[in-house]
């Protein structure tokens, strides 16, 4: 059965960013040049003319955007700045707004003015539930303990209820996303043992982020840089997302350092901070190709991040010292920030984290699968449909 | 007859001849045969020096006979032929013997080599000793040209030799000036506007004294040779009313064929549904619309959808296999005509390979997909099918294509389909080369003398082919062939007068029954029959020096000069002598 082209799809996409894919004329450089291209994943190539045909049903289907990293050689490699690495980035943040039930992710990527409001309202309700809340039953005086303004176990019950919203939506959101890649957009058989022995691939990808320093090594950067910097920048969210949700207690204790989960705090921070500051320098420099555009929703990002993270550090520096007052007026400006940061997580980029091991491990065990089937078959050359 | 003293020069070509051929040992063979005065071998023979010392040795031994033993004579013979005439000796008192093409490139065996270049130069040796001394002869050139076919070809031709100050009779089949050009609206890819290229050329040439105009006419009859035709211009009457054919007969020196093209049938596809369904159209249907500043559909709507299929009758085993050259940037400026008058408008273009191979071509190609055209590849043999659209789509038609680039088989929406027909010969081809005696291929496109070389230049001299008519072309190519031709034909009659070759055929009058057989078989048309005698006569300024006409004639009453059957046995003797 035939499927319709769309020739408008090009134009919304347009709003995501994909704003020269219209120039792509095919030549496969781009595919040519790519470490993460095979025969079975032709990306960028056919991902983009997928879009130019606006082939939308076969688009959210496809996982070739999560295999992507960006590293921008495409972009370099292309002869009519058609921009594929932009394009998968922008199919990636399509594909962000179509896994979301709720449109919300849509409404983001589409007007950044909602997106900013968005925060701001939810950062004002924080505020004013929190100084409420410190008021009624504290004193801003104290920090920790009897009469503390915020204090650690409302914290952790705050904390975990935020974090219980979140995860909600975002396992909704990788249901929908395992549903219209593994079951409406495959059309052969997958033996559910293969969910088994794939798994690995899940923890591997979470935690390595292999195939990025792939792309980095491919380029010869120093120290697969930017791999390093972005794998420190996720491995100190993760830890310090840990320590928030499970042992906020200990960490709001004081105002003696306390090593034991401090020492993950501090390094966690480090990450944290160098990475932040790394991808803001590079979006203002944009020394690399990957960093020439930014989307809105690109910025809202790292900027949120940074606050969070200053106003963390300020907040630990003014606690530690025994400026009380200041520590717990910077606790509520952290707060103010850290909650927005945590409910737009399954609406935004930051999904990616979640995202992007699943779509590593949907992929291998597709491409296990269809394998499996072509030597049945004995087809050759594979082709994913 | 005086006694033959022949120079026999061995070449050694570097070491292309030497190293295979022991050239001392020819030498010292030759020098050995009767009537031969001296042999000798050389580095270069075709080097100054070389030629210097076989003038030097005409004269200083008094040569009337030279044999070069070196390569091919269509590489060399023109620079020994010169090398005799400086010596003061008639140049076809020489004898090529090919012993590096057909000797020491082609065989390994030392020996052997050697003794078969022996055996090359023995046969040179005895033909040259039967040669005569000939004279090429000239003939006047008529200034006068007959350009046929009023297109931009056609007309750049004639302005071309008019503006030299020569008469040039321009002959038209249609009532007006212009071709196929003047259906188009604009061209690709710098959107000039084809009426503004053609009215410039039409009021020059209504405006020239030296160019007679012949509309409604065409060319009956050509007679003659190079620089001396005869044709007959046959017009159809102009005058409302009035039946009268008018005939006239005209005097010319040259004649320049601008025949051009015609569109391919788009019916013949039939899965295209061209003549059936009403909004599939013809580039040519479509370009009517973009003139009349009107694109619409039948219904009179305003289209949403424009879909363009490339290569409909080019490009395929079933039809043309060539490529029609002008189709794809003309889709391309299609896709901005309809993008900058609608610009709600979406325009798909669906082909086999885009051909942007000229200056401006890829600007032009990118600028239409920066306007968003969707371009769709599909696979030769695995044709688009149009089909009608159902009552809840928004548009008249689906077009179903297997799109190559991504594998998948899809539909285009479209309330216009453009069917870019390709470029064929035309139907009256035929008689047009019958006429002027030139060939087609097998496409009917007119052949060339060279297709590198000669591009212009057909094998009958005198007749020059420019244009659409050769093969399909874009407009600038077309141009610059029409004044490619003009020039050639500037600088024969600067010159007045033609040289015509001495190795044409002879008949003699005492031999010949009329038996006509020669008259037919003749590839230039070179031989008449005359009917008082009764007895054929070569026109020796068309003769080529074929040999076809003596090889069939029953009397052996005709010779070819240079190529004499006592000349060719002579040569084969040597050959069998060793």
């Amino acid at each position: 059965m035939a499927i319709r082209v769309n020739p408008t799809f090009i134009n919304e996409l347009d709003r995501y960013g994909a704003e020269d894919v219209q120039l792509c004329y095919q030549c496969g450089d781009c595919s040519t040049v790519c470490p993460h291209a095979d025969e079975v994943y032709r990306f960028p190539r056919k991902s983009m003319k997928l879009l130019q045909m606006g082939l939308e049903q076969k688009l959210e289907t496809t996982l070739e955007p999560w295999l992507c990293y960006y590293c921008g050689q495409c972009s370099e490699q292309c002869p009519r700045e058609a921009d594929p690495g932009e394009t998968m980035m922008s199919i990636r943040r399509w594909l962000i707004s179509r896994y979301d039930f709720t449109g919300i992710a849509r409404l983001f990527y589409k007007s950044r003015t909602a997106e900013v409001l968005a925060i701001i309202i939810v950062a004002l309700i924080t505020g004013t539930f929190l100084l409420l809340n410190g008021f009624s039953g504290g004193s801003i005086k104290v920090y920790d303990g009897e009469g503390a303004f915020l204090p650690s176990n409302f914290i952790h019950r705050f904390d975990l209820s935020v974090g219980a919203i979140m995860l909600v939506f975002l396992a909704i959101n990788a249901f929908r996303m395992w549903k219209m890649v593994m079951v409406r957009g495959t059309s052969f058989h997958i033996p559910w043992w293969l969910y088994v022995r794939e798994f690995y691939q899940i923890i591997w990808h979470f935690f390595t982020q292999k195939r990025y320093s792939e792309c980095e090594k491919k380029r010869g950067h120093a120290l697969y840089m930017p791999w390093l910097i972005h794998l420190g920048l996720m491995l100190g969210y993760v830890t310090m997302l840990v320590l928030v949700m499970v042992f906020i207690e200990n960490l709001q204790a004081g105002p003696e350092i306390q090593w034991k989960v401090h020492i993950f705090g501090y390094l966690a921070t480090i990450g944290l901070i160098s990475g932040t500051v790394y991808f803001i320098r590079g979006r203002f420099k944009k020394h690399y190709i990957q960093y020439k555009k930014s989307h809105g929703t690109d910025w809202v990002f790292v900027i949120l991040l940074f606050l969070i993270v200053t106003t963390g550090i300020t907040q630990h520096i003014f606690h530690r010292t025994g400026l009380i007052e200041l520590a717990n007026v910077t606790y509520v400006l952290h707060l103010m920030s850290a909650v927005p940061w945590l409910l737009r997580m399954p609406f935004s980029k930051w999904a990616h984290l979640i995202y992007r091991p699943l779509a590593m491990y949907f992929a291998a065990i597709r491409k296990e699968a269809l394998t499996r089937q072509a030597s049945v078959q004995n087809l050759y050359p594979l082709v994913v449909k | 007859m005086k006694e033959c003293r022949i120079g026999v020069y061995i070449c050694m070509c570097g070491t292309n001849i030497a190293k295979i051929i022991d050239v001392e040992a020819v030498a010292k063979f030759a020098s050995e045969l009767p009537n031969v005065v001296l042999a000798k071998t050389y580095k270069y023979m075709c080097s100054n020096p070389g030629q210097e010392m076989i003038s030097h040795d005409i004269k200083a031994n008094g040569l009337n006979r030279i044999v070069v033993a070196a390569c091919s004579p269509n590489m060399h013979e023109r620079t020994f032929r010169r090398a005799l005439r400086s010596a003061g000796l008639n140049q076809y008192l020489l004898e090529m013997a090919n012993i590096r093409e057909q000797c020491s490139w082609v065989h390994s065996d030392p020996a052997e080599a050697t003794e078969k270049a022996k055996a090359l130069v023995y046969a040179a040796i005895l033909r040259v000793e039967l040669h005569e001394e000939l004279e090429s002869i000239s003939a006047d050139m008529c200034p006068n040209t007959m350009v046929i076919g009023g297109g931009i070809a056609g007309m750049t031709a004639a302005l071309e030799l008019a503006d030299a100050g020569y008469t040039v009779y321009l002959v038209e089949r249609n009532d007006h000036l212009g071709g196929n050009l003047a259906r188009v609206d604009l061209t690709a890819p710098y959107l000039y506007s084809a009426r503004d290229l053609l009215t410039e050329r039409i009021t020059r040439i209504n405006a020239n004294k030296n160019i007679h105009l012949f509309l409604q006419s065409k060319v009956t009859t050509l007679t003659g040779y190079v620089g001396n035709f005869r044709a007959v211009i046959k017009s159809a009457g102009t005058d409302s009313g009035k039946k009268d054919n008018l005939e006239k007969e005209v005097e010319i020196g040259n004649v320049v064929v601008c025949t051009g093209y015609k569109e391919f049938d788009a019916s013949r596809i039939v899965h295209y549904g061209y003549g059936k369904l009403p909004n599939v159209i013809t580039s040519f249907e479509f370009e009517k619309m973009l003139r009349a500043g009107k694109i619409e559909t039948r219904e009179g709507k305003t289209p949403r959808y424009v879909a363009i299929i490339h290569c409909v009758g080019s490009r395929s085993q079933e039809f043309h296999t060539y490529c029609s050259r002008v189709c794809c940037m003309t889709a391309l400026k299609y896709a901005h005509e309809i993008k900058s008058a609608l610009p709600e408008c979406y325009v798909s273009d669906v082909y086999i390979d885009m051909h942007a191979f000229g200056k401006g071509h890829e600007d032009f190609y990118r600028s239409s997909s920066a306007a968003k055209t969707l371009f769709l590849m599909y696979e030769k043999g695995d044709r688009p099918v149009i089909h009608k659209a159902g009552p809840k789509d928004d548009c008249e038609m689906l077009i179903e294509v297997n799109e190559k680039l991504s594998g998948e088989v899809i539909e285009i929406p479209a309330d216009i389909v453009i069917l870019m027909v390709g470029m064929e010969a035309r139907e009256d081809s035929y008689e047009v080369a019958r006429i002027v005696n030139i060939s087609q291929d097998k496409d009917g496109w007119f052949i060339e003398s060279h297709p590198k070389l000669e591009p212009v230049a057909t094998t009958t001299d005198g007749v020059f082919i420019a244009g659409t008519c050769v093969a399909p072309k874009d407009i600038p190519d077309t141009v610059a062939q029409a004044r490619a031709a003009a020039a050639r034909i500037l600088a024969r009659i600067a010159k007045e007068k033609i040289e015509i070759d001495a190795l044409y055929s002879e008949v003699n009058p005492n031999l010949c029954s009329g038996c006509r057989l020669c008259n037919q078989l003749c590839p230039y048309n070179a031989i008449e029959f005359i009917e008082e005698k009764k007895q054929s006569h070569v026109i020796s300024a068309l003769c080529k020096g074929c040999g076809v006409c003596v090889a069939a004639c029953p009397s052996s009453a005709i010779k070819g000069r240079h190529f004499t059957d006592q000349q060719i046995l002579a040569q084969v003797d040597g050959l069998l002598a060793i």
